[in-house]
């Protein structure tokens, strides 16, 4: 009976492991769909904002640095990574990205980062990257309030002129199946790309189109801009954050269901071996019983 | 009864959208009162309360800072965090309360960072209390904003 008391122990700890990854997919499964519905919550706030920055019309005009495109001399990248494991290629696609990224760049352009997440921060340091700040204390559930101090830094550091750009590597949330990392400019404000990204968060609204009333402006436009801007650059950083922490539950959940099937197939497997091996046992003390029988007689 | 319809969002949800009759908006400059069909205007919001009301209703609001976006056909409000009273429970504002005087006290120990997270954490709760110990008394308090309007 050696062989099968071996066997029974390897078939209970697959059954307790996959106990867990089933646990797993359900939590995070959950947890997904809470990150999906307050981005959908967050999207009335993008399209409105979108609106008053509109309703400012001759924005081309109006001299903010936000707004000033140049060359890119010194970028600023934002990589926002998971705090834990065991979700799949989730980390390593932003991870690839962003290194795809800083080898095209020319040499003579300064690349700092900000790193997200302990998973980024642990591979940043791994390719030697010139990390400024690192974020790994953030809660599962982001909230407005986790993202605002990140914002900020990043706002106070682009106007004081340490950085002319500011990109963020984030993972899109595509679907429950596919999540797309991308690398996305932050600041300065490109309006269009803007716009675009804002219609693609709601493509059957038409209150986008071009505002062509006059609007009273208390206090002035120029004055509101500012605080408008900025408003924003939060509201988008904040938006990218809950697209990753929706892929990143995604892909934990795919990576957990993909582990409880294997699972369930390697229990099939062992089970099938085990019985087996059990019949061939009692095959065997039935011959040697009835072989002794035999001698007996 | 002219109406017009007046949404307030926050980045983390819709808090309300609804049709009314007037809604007060605190600006920098003071307090304005948008009836309908009100000329087109974008202002900013500054922290206090929104008061909305509706034909049979009226619905007193906390708001912390933001823009309003004013045509004759609706209102938006985008505030960086807003609530109804009837969800600053006893509870809430009682734990506010005394929120607000815990970081009162931590204010001179505190970085410049954790400073600035702090101060919109007081804030907040200062404006929960504020509101929701003006709007406790409910048909005093209508009455009262009904007879400031008139």
């Amino acid at each position: 009976m050696s062989g099968t008391k071996e066997l029974k122990r390897r078939i209970k700890s697959i059954k307790n492991t996959k106990k867990i990854t089933k646990a797993m997919e359900l939590v995070a499964a959950s947890k997904m769909r809470r990150a999906v519905a307050t981005t959908v919550a967050s999207r009335n706030y993008a399209v409105a904002a979108w609106q008053v920055l509109n309703a400012i019309k001759d924005l081309d005009s109006v001299d903010h640095p936000f707004l000033n495109t140049s060359d890119p001399k010194n970028v600023l990248t934002i990589v926002i990574t998971s705090n834990r494991g065991l979700c799949g290629a989730y980390n390593t696609q932003v991870i690839k990205k962003v290194i795809g990224y800083s080898k095209q760049e020319s040499s003579e352009v300064a690349q700092k980062y900000i790193v997200v997440g302990k998973k980024g921060s642990a591979a940043s340091q791994r390719m030697k990257l010139d990390v400024v700040a690192s974020f790994t204390d953030l809660p599962e559930t982001i909230s407005l309030r986790d993202i605002k101090p990140i914002a900020q830094f990043i706002i106070d550091e682009f106007k004081s002129g340490s950085y002319d750009h500011v990109q963020v590597a984030y993972t899109d949330f595509v679907s429950a199946l596919a999540q797309k990392p991308r690398l996305k400019q932050l600041l300065p404000l490109e309006v269009s790309e803007l716009r675009s990204s804002i219609e693609s968060l709601d493509p059957h609204d038409h209150s986008i189109e071009t505002d062509t009333r006059e609007y009273i402006f208390e206090p002035q436009a120029s004055e509101l801009l500012p605080e408008l801007v900025e408003k924003l650059i939060t509201m988008e950083l904040y938006q990218f954050f809950l697209e990753s922490s929706a892929s990143e539950q995604s892909a934990r959940m795919m990576a957990m269901r993909n582990a409880n099937e294997s699972a369930t197939e390697m229990i099939a497997d062992l089970t099938l071996v085990f019985n087996k091996a059990r019949q061939a046992n009692i095959t065997k003390e039935i011959s040697e019983i009835s072989a002794g029988m035999a001698s007996v007689e | 009864m002219k109406s017009f319809s007046l949404h307030i969002a926050t980045p983390e949800r819709l808090v309300l959208s609804q049709e009314v009759v007037s809604v007060s908006i605190p600006t920098k400059d003071g307090q304005i009162t948008v009836l309908p069909g009100h000329i087109p205007l974008i202002t900013n919001v500054v922290n206090g309360e929104i008061v909305a009301k509706t034909a049979h209703d009226v619905l007193p609001m906390g708001v912390l800072g933001g823009f309003a976006k004013i045509t004759q056909d609706g209102v938006t409000i985008l505030a960086d965090f807003a609530e109804h009273v009837h969800e600053m429970s006893e509870d809430v504002v009682q734990k506010a309360q005394a929120k607000a005087a815990e970081l009162a006290a931590m204010k001179e120990t505190l970085s410049k960072e954790d400073f600035e997270h702090f101060e919109a954490e007081l804030e907040r709760s200062l404006m929960r209390v504020k509101v929701a110990s003006k709007w406790k008394n409910m048909d005093a308090a209508v009455a009262k904003y009904n007879q400031s309007k008139q």
